[in-house]
């Protein structure tokens, strides 16, 4: 039987505790989240008729619209290597993923946020439980994904096995954004309002449903989310083994960011439930 | 947080020392301090500035220590606002405290607003693994006592109905009886057996004193006399977020209702606009003594004000234990009397009060006979009137004392022996 200290000391004043501690609930945040991450799924749909189908329903009518936009070519510029439809559908679903983790943390924190209020529980593990249906939803719709290159014919690549790096660095920098999101969107609801607004504007500046023009490559390069989706969409789709500029350097700035991220929340949850 | 190694046999579980905390009565400074505070977590070498209250802050608790140990429970007790809450969650270790130390020696399970974390799609069956796993425990783990909590709870069939469709009594059920089962060190209870029904009051408390037995250790926030006195051996009286009194759990409650039976000096003070009659004051002396005894004359008068006459009232009054949950016995007035504008006196005699000595308190109402609407209320939302009444040392009066008998009968004794012959 350990004793716990309640202070108001900082946790930082003692790093090996806060590590320990860190590590401990590390633990429990895996095996909580992993059962959260079930009753979400079984009360996502619950009360739905359409149930699963609200998983490819959105990013596929958005897919179409930009497909219809392109061709009616509304969009000029550079057209991709690959089918436009696939290619449209591809950047969506990886854009749709990116999102998905970004908004996460702030999402399923504010959803229970009466209960963070009055039961002791890991916050972590609800953010995990959220996590875990971002991966089940890119998962299902990467099955789809399979299934339309298999319609278009696009071959198969060895460069596929290189895709899950992709991912994680696109779900490790939303993850990284998603937590100081949350921390913030926590205390201010502005926060929520404005990020509504900044992920249609980034959208629209990320080269999702256009091939990245040659003449502001420079520019948009410098949003983070395009060398990882752009990256990510040439090893599923046309084999290019190069990463575009800049990748590595995002995926470990990610991967640091979505630690530093969770551990910048841990410091904040006290003085954010004495706000709730 | 920090997990110190494990401390000597006898340590108390829980020992908080000089513990404060503050927030701020500005929601939008509370929300920009709270963003200062999180930055400051991330410089531990900085200057710690809890010490202060910065502009528009208020200490919720100040100056607070006591200890717990093992097979204790502690009653905390005190007026809305005077900061129970907020003990309770610093203890669960939700909220950080701004100064002092509070130190923990076991598993703390909290029971505070019982349907909270219950998702009202799920069945009860799930929920059961839902919660226990946000207490950190696994599906497996929770297998071999599920049936004990499916028996505790006493749902029956209603255990695999979604949660949505249950009473406020069945969640506090099920939320109860997952939370003990999982075998907390400290248990934390927060004004949470109010929604059960009797029988599962009964049922909790009975639990409760099994789990002290065991060398379990409580912590219980009530405003029920009841369950401080069948629960807690220990408590302390919280005012205005400082210890007011720490004591025995019947001495707490005690100090509680005497502190409450104080406020009644300043009724009849505030602002009357509105009301078209109040209640002033109530005197309880004997016939011609200031003291009342028990057996003797008791004269009751109550001082109102009113702004208009009314000529169909009627007027009651009513004797109450001290912790305020019986009515022993009083006096209602059904012949219409007529209440005359300004200020007036109703007046009564009980000839014999049948009362054992002891403390007590009296509620007085004042309504309209058509209507049967109360126009004037004292001691119902507001405390009421102690009454103390006197009694020789007698043995009889031991007797009484020892029973808590509340009244005396008359009884005329047979002097024949009755037998079987």
């Amino acid at each position: 039987m350990r004793e716990i200290i309640y202070n108001s000391h900082s946790p930082l004043a003692s790093p090996r505790a806060f590590g320990r501690a860190v590590g401990l609930d590390a633990r429990t945040v895996l095996r909580v989240g992993r059962q959260l991450f079930v009753r979400n799924l079984i009360v996502q749909y619950r009360q739905s008729v359409l149930g699963y189908l609200w998983l490819l329903l959105p990013p596929l009518v958005l897919a179409l619209t930009w497909t219809l936009l392109s061709k009616a070519n509304i969009l000029q510029g550079e057209k991709p290597a690959v089918p436009l439809p696939l290619f449209i559908l591809t950047g969506i679903f990886l854009w749709q993923a990116f999102v998905e983790t970004l908004n996460s943390p702030l999402q399923q924190l504010t959803s229970v946020r009466h209960t963070l209020a009055k039961v002791r529980v890991p916050h972590e593990a609800f953010v995990a439980a959220g996590m875990g249906v971002v991966v089940f939803n890119l998962l299902v719709r990467l099955a789809v994904l399979g299934a339309v290159m298999w319609w278009y014919g696009v071959g198969w690549h060895l460069t596929l096995l290189w895709v899950p790096l992709g991912l994680g660095a696109l779900l490790a920098l939303g993850l990284g954004i998603g937590w100081l999101v949350a921390l913030l969107g926590l205390l201010y609801n502005d926060v929520a309002n404005a990020l509504t607004l900044g992920i249609n504007l980034w959208f629209l500046v990320t080269p999702v449903v256009y091939v990245l023009p040659g003449r502001y490559a420079a520019l948009l390069n410098l949003n983070p989310v395009t060398p990882l989706l752009l990256t990510t969409r040439n090893w599923l789709l046309s084999g290019q083994a190069a990463p575009s500029p800049g990748f590595w350097m995002v995926a470990a700035l990610a991967s640091f960011g979505s630690l530093l991220g969770w551990l910048a929340y841990r410091l904040a949850q006290p003085h954010l439930i004495a706000r709730f | 947080m920090i997990s110190a190694p494990e401390a000597a046999p006898d340590f108390p579980v829980i020992q908080v020392r000089k513990l404060a905390k503050k927030f701020c009565t500005r929601l939008r400074t509370s929300l920009w301090y709270g963003l200062r505070d999180i930055v400051a977590e991330a410089w531990p070498w900085s200057r710690p500035r809890t010490a202060s209250l910065r502009e528009h802050e208020f200490w919720s608790l100040q100056d607070v220590s006591f200890e717990l140990r093992r097979g204790e429970a502690l009653a905390i007790v005190g007026a809305n606002g005077a900061g129970k809450s907020t003990l309770l969650k610093l203890l669960n270790g939700l909220i950080k405290p701004d100064g002092g130390t509070i130190r923990l020696r076991g598993q703390v399970g909290a029971l505070i607003e019982l349907g909270v974390g219950l998702d009202p799609v799920l069945s009860g069956r799930e929920n059961i693994f839902v919660r226990a796993a946000l207490f950190g425990f696994s599906r497996t783990q929770v297998n071999p006592v599920f049936s004990q909590i499916e028996e505790f709870a006493g749902l029956g069939d209603a255990i695999d109905m979604p949660v949505q469709f249950y009473s406020s009594g069945m969640v506090a059920r099920l939320a109860y009886a997952v939370a003990i089962h999982l075998r907390p060190d400290i248990l934390l209870v927060d004004e949470v057996l109010a929604v059960g029904d009797m029988d599962f009051q009964r049922k909790c408390i009975n639990h409760m004193l099994a789990y002290l037995a065991a060398g379990g250790s409580v912590v219980l926030v009530s405003h029920n006399p009841y369950h401080i006195q069948a629960v807690c051996q220990r408590g302390i009286l919280l005012e205005h977020g400082r210890v007011a009194f720490a004591g025995s759990g019947l001495e707490t409650l005690d100090r509680y209702f005497a502190q409450q039976h104080q406020l009644p000096a300043t009724r009849g003070t505030g602002p009357t606009t509105g009301r078209p009659v109040v209640i002033e004051a109530l005197t309880m002396t004997g016939e011609a003594t200031p003291a009342v005894v028990a057996g003797g004359p008791l004269r009751l008068r109550v001082d109102y004000q009113a702004q208009q006459a009314y000529e169909a009232v009627g007027w009651a009054f009513y004797i109450w234990t001290n912790d305020g949950l019986t009515c022993i016995t009083g006096g209602l007035r059904l012949e219409p009397v007529r209440l005359a504008a300004g200020q007036h006196q109703l007046c009564c005699t009980v000839p014999q009060l049948p009362l054992t000595a002891g403390q007590y308190v009296v509620k007085v109402a004042i309504f309209e006979l058509h209507s049967q609407q109360p126009l004037a209320l004292l001691g119902w939302e507001d405390a009421p009137v102690p009454l103390q009444v006197q009694g020789e040392l007698t043995l009889e009066k031991s007797f009484q004392t020892m029973l808590q008998q509340l009244v005396t009968i008359p009884v005329k004794w047979g002097d024949e022996q009755l037998g079987v012959h």
